[in-house]
């Protein structure tokens, strides 16, 4: 019974009894709230799609064997398709004889593929299936189409399987009494991907010297054979450069390579974000002095109390302390409020694809933890702006005589 | 207990400066209660929120327990009034967005070492009659109820001394003998009284009375004081005890 009044009483009390005046601020601040989360989840939604766009296109150069361009289908200037897997041939390399590719000027990344064979597995698939070869640790071409990241590298024993091909993630599957456990499904693709196995490498030349896998006319799978390796060209180098450089120590090789650039998407798409973050800050920057305006008119309203609260021997930082504070738990609120209602219309637009139309660009949904880290940042800012805002009226009213302020007429 | 020498309070308008208060001496010992009569511009109020430190003298000296208060921090003034002054308005001066009990509580909210509790205030609004309307909002209150809610605010943190401003002005003629009434009992339980009013009817109410009239202060009535002296020793005793 010997407790005394605390702020939060106060304040709380002083919140519950103005509803009108506190929904305009809550409004004002969730206005502000929604347009910072919004942003940052379309700017996130479409860097994230450009990505995965980028990282699904495969390969700048394929190099293969000699003669290999037989089998390809898209060789010359008008190539605009996507190398994401080498074509299925009897035509191979040694794996060694490659190995200097990963270190010509311009290459980033590189990946060994290898094509076993194509068979019959009809309670696979109703297409002729592909089985490849794949290394997990180097492949940037087969895993982004993954329509979930694999739980764990891909192991032994282990496949990818194209969208088409039937079977449960954790099943197991057998191809010529060899068990494996389907570690991922990809995403469709409308090509031969679609009904293609990949394994490690390793089970790939487990698997080829069964009997039948490879015809009796072409040679026999030994360890170290590929079809191709695909290469991703550093930011900024030439391909063509780059692809001389591959094919000059090597000029009996094919080198292929692709023959469009993402360059005009990539500027394109890099627009979206800047018109974004110009219209958060127009936003902000208006909303800014009508919250500036609302603490004041609130400040004014409150004079008397401001002054009672003085004569009652409330100091200045006392008075500094609750006018910021009921600022700053209006802004929570209206953050809160705004994020919730911008979390809510996301997933409605998201469920009837409104908003890719309406931008024109794939939105890839961020993950939890980058919403997270979006709600955190806008709920931040909207603090930021109320502690601001509040600012000059509080400091207005702690320096307010009292008894000036007490026969104010509010 | 309040030493006033020779204020002066002094406001510039366009045309000239306006003494509101005129060289006033005023000495106010613990126990009393004392009036100050005067019509409406004669500078009482202002007199009144120079004792309270709501206002500095434009020059002369106001010493409440022998401390200059014109001259201390804004906020050492501020720890002052949380202490040592309970000041009750002409207007009811509550805050209408907490109950009664809550506005007489809130003044331990500047005066965290002091007296006050919730018990306290439970306390004080059963001495003013008002125990049973602890959980209303002021809106739901009277005038009257409203006066004794905030006299009750006013002693939550045992001040030295009790300021009030007109504080029967806009009360019926009932209500106001009640809240007089109150007064009377709480200086004859010790508090020390400084009220303000322009009613002269209220003059038997206080042991000591002044009359104000254009910023100059003259004293009108004193009767013998020795109920006010034994108060006065009894209730140093006690804050002494305390």
């Amino acid at each position: 019974m010997n407790q005394k009044m605390d702020y939060f009483t106060f304040i709380a009390a002083s919140l519950r009894n103005k509803p009108g005046r506190n929904l305009a601020t809550i409004f004002c601040f969730a206005f502000i709230a929604a347009n910072i989360f919004s942003a940052q989840y379309i700017i996130a939604g479409a860097v994230g799609s450009v990505d995965l766009g980028v990282s699904r296109m495969g390969a700048d150069i394929l190099v293969a064997a000699p003669q290999y361009s037989v089998f390809y289908k898209y060789v010359g200037p008008e190539n605009t398709a996507a190398i994401v897997k080498v074509e299925p041939s009897t035509l191979r390399i040694n794996a060694r004889s490659v190995d200097s590719t990963g270190s010509v000027e311009g290459v980033a990344k590189t990946s060994q593929q290898l094509y076993v064979t194509t068979m019959n597995l009809p309670e696979l698939s109703s297409s002729p299936v592909d089985i490849f070869g794949i290394d997990p640790a180097t492949d940037f071409t087969i895993q982004p189409w993954l329509n979930h990241p694999l739980n764990s590298p891909l192991g032994p024993g282990e496949v990818i399987i194209g969208n088409t091909i039937k079977g449960a993630i954790s099943s197991q599957i057998s191809v010529l009494a060899h068990p494996y456990i389907i570690a991922g499904r990809l995403d469709p693709t409308r090509t031969a991907v679609d009904t293609t196995i990949f394994l490690r490498m390793e089970d790939a030349y487990a698997l080829a010297v069964a009997d039948g896998i490879v015809p009796s006319s072409a040679p026999r799978i030994i360890p170290g054979d590929i079809n191709g390796v695909l290469v991703k060209v550093k930011p900024g180098a030439d391909p063509a450069m780059v692809q001389a450089r591959i094919k000059a120590p090597n000029a009996a090789l094919t080198v292929l390579g692709r023959h469009f650039t993402l360059d005009p998407v990539s500027k394109e798409i890099q627009g979206l974000p800047n018109l974004l973050i110009m219209i958060t800050a127009v936003v902000v920057l208006a909303a800014f002095p009508l919250i500036a305006l609302i603490s004041a008119m609130v400040a004014r309203e409150r004079q008397r109390e401001i002054g009672l609260l003085k004569s009652m021997g409330a100091k200045r930082n006392i008075i500094l302390f609750l006018i910021m504070t009921e600022s700053l738990v209006l802004a929570t609120l209206g953050g809160i409020a705004g994020i919730g209602a911008s979390i809510v219309i996301f997933s409605l637009l998201n469920i009837h694809r409104v908003l890719t139309s309406g931008v024109q660009v794939s939105l890839h949904m961020p993950a939890p933890h980058e919403i997270a880290v979006m709600v955190g940042m806008a709920l931040f800012i909207v603090m930021i702006i109320g502690s601001l805002a509040s600012l000059w009226p509080a400091y207005q009213s702690s320096i307010m005589n009292p008894y000036d302020a007490i026969r104010h007429e509010g | 207990m309040i030493e006033v020498t020779a204020v002066t309070k002094a406001f510039s308008t366009n045309t000239a400066e306006v003494r509101a208060v005129d060289e006033v001496n005023l000495e106010v010992n613990p126990g009393e209660f004392v009036l100050i009569l005067g019509r409406s511009g004669s500078g009482k109020s202002t007199l009144l929120a120079m004792l309270a430190g709501l206002i500095c003298p434009t020059s002369g000296t106001v010493k409440l327990r022998g401390r200059d208060i014109g001259n201390l921090p804004e906020d050492e003034i501020a720890g002052l009034r949380a202490k040592e002054i309970g000041f009750v308005f002409q207007f009811s001066g509550l805050i209408p967005t907490i109950t009664a009990l809550e506005n007489v509580m809130l003044p331990t909210l500047f005066c965290p070492d002091g007296p006050g509790s919730r018990s306290r205030a439970i306390e004080l609004l059963r001495k003013v009659g008002m125990s049973h309307r602890e959980d209303a909002y002021p809106r739901t209150l009277s005038s009257g109820e409203m006066k004794r809610v905030a006299i009750a605010r006013a002693l939550i943190n045992e001040p030295s001394i009790l300021i009030a401003d007109e504080p029967t002005g806009d009360l019926d003629s009932v209500t106001e003998i009640e809240i007089m009434e109150l007064f009377k009992e709480l200086n004859f339980d010790g508090t020390t009284i400084v009220m303000v009013t322009h009613n002269p009817d209220l003059v038997p109410y206080g042991t000591k009375t002044y009359g104000m009239n254009h910023g100059k202060l003259v004293e009108v009535f004193s009767p013998p004081c020795v109920n006010s002296a034994q108060q006065s020793s009894s209730y140093s005793s006690r804050k002494d005890a305390t």
